[in-house]
């Protein structure tokens, strides 16, 4: 435990510019957001939507290099990672990972907060329980079936290839566990998309429709059925996922260490 | 014709990837790795021997 709240501070130590600058970002999207000025209530609150969903995408574009960057970590010369320490590989990824993972966490609940904040300026009130979904349930549940596995496969890809750093250059174990994996995905997301459904839904937003309809501005959402149906299939698959990826990840670690 | 080059491109990339496969296997001493290497190639090669997009 003291070996893995050492190494977590290390990798503070070690990131912290890239998290505040990433969260510091959220206040130039926030800037954008004031900048768009369209006349029509719904096509503000839209391009507004659209400007958080790119902050969501660039975050996690900067979230991946900053868990991904093994190669920038030289100490006289020497590469930092997979060298024999006293904490086991498993502590080395599990404290890499629960960084990113919690800069990740505080960067997308602060986009749901902003999803709030315009979604109060486009006139629709959010009631407790819809506030609460817009700003924790939903970016939680989007970020464990996509962002937090990929980083976690970020941090198994980076792994995997420094696992053959000695024998030479990364290039074939980059491109054969990229192209791998790319082509692996598209069975995941068909066999998600079989499951999805068969235990009961997470049922979000079944008061948006009030909202909006108390705002001063008319709108039917489309194929909204009273509430939004998230399947907890994903959920729990992509969970699973990422923990075989980090086992992953600190047993090639360990084997490489050893 | 087109048929006979797809079967020449096809082969010749099964033996690429199978060339990768045995650097992967014989450049680490990670068992996981040397898994996951054959794992990821398996893969390339069912998507090149019989996969669509």
């Amino acid at each position: 435990m003291k070996g893995f709240a050492t190494l977590l501070w290390l990798e503070a130590r070690r990131s912290w510019v890239w998290a505040a600058a990433l969260i510091g970002s959220l206040a130039f999207w926030a800037w954008g957001i004031e900048q768009v000025r369209l006349m029509q209530v719904g096509e503000r609150l839209g391009v507004r939507a659209i400007l958080l969903i790119v902050a969501s995408m660039t975050g996690a574009l900067v979230l991946a290099l900053m868990i991904g960057r093994f190669r920038s970590e030289t100490r006289g010369g020497q590469y930092q990672v997979l060298l024999l320490t006293p904490p086991s590989g498993y502590v080395h990824v599990g404290a890499r990972y629960t960084f990113a993972a919690a800069t990740a966490i505080v960067y997308y609940i602060a986009i749901g907060f902003l999803f709030w904040w315009i979604a109060e300026k486009a006139g629709i009130h959010l009631d407790a329980a819809s506030a609460a979904q817009v700003t924790l349930a939903l970016p939680l549940y989007l970020m464990v079936i996509t962002i937090l596995p990929f980083l976690a496969w970020v941090l198994l890809w980076m792994v995997f290839i420094s696992s053959y750093r000695i024998s030479g250059s990364g290039w074939i174990p980059g491109t054969v566990m990229l192209l791998g994996s790319f082509f692996s995905l598209r069975f995941l997301v068909e066999g998600l998309i079989d499951i999805a459904y068969r235990l009961p839904s997470w049922r979000l937003f079944q008061n948006l429709q009030t909202a909006i309809d108390r705002a001063a501005w008319e709108a039917e959402i489309e194929g909204y059925g009273g509430f939004i149906a998230m399947p907890q299939e994903p959920f729990w698959v992509m969970l699973a996922l990422i923990v075989v990826f980090l086992a992953l990840a600190g047993r090639i670690w360990q084997e490489v260490e050893g | 014709m087109t048929h006979a080059f797809l079967t020449v491109v096809r082969v010749l990339l099964v033996g690429l990837v199978a060339y990768w496969a045995f650097r992967l296997w014989i450049g680490t001493r990670s068992y996981t790795s040397r898994g996951l290497g054959l794992f990821c190639s398996a893969a390339l090669v069912w998507q090149i021997v019989a996969g669509t997009l």
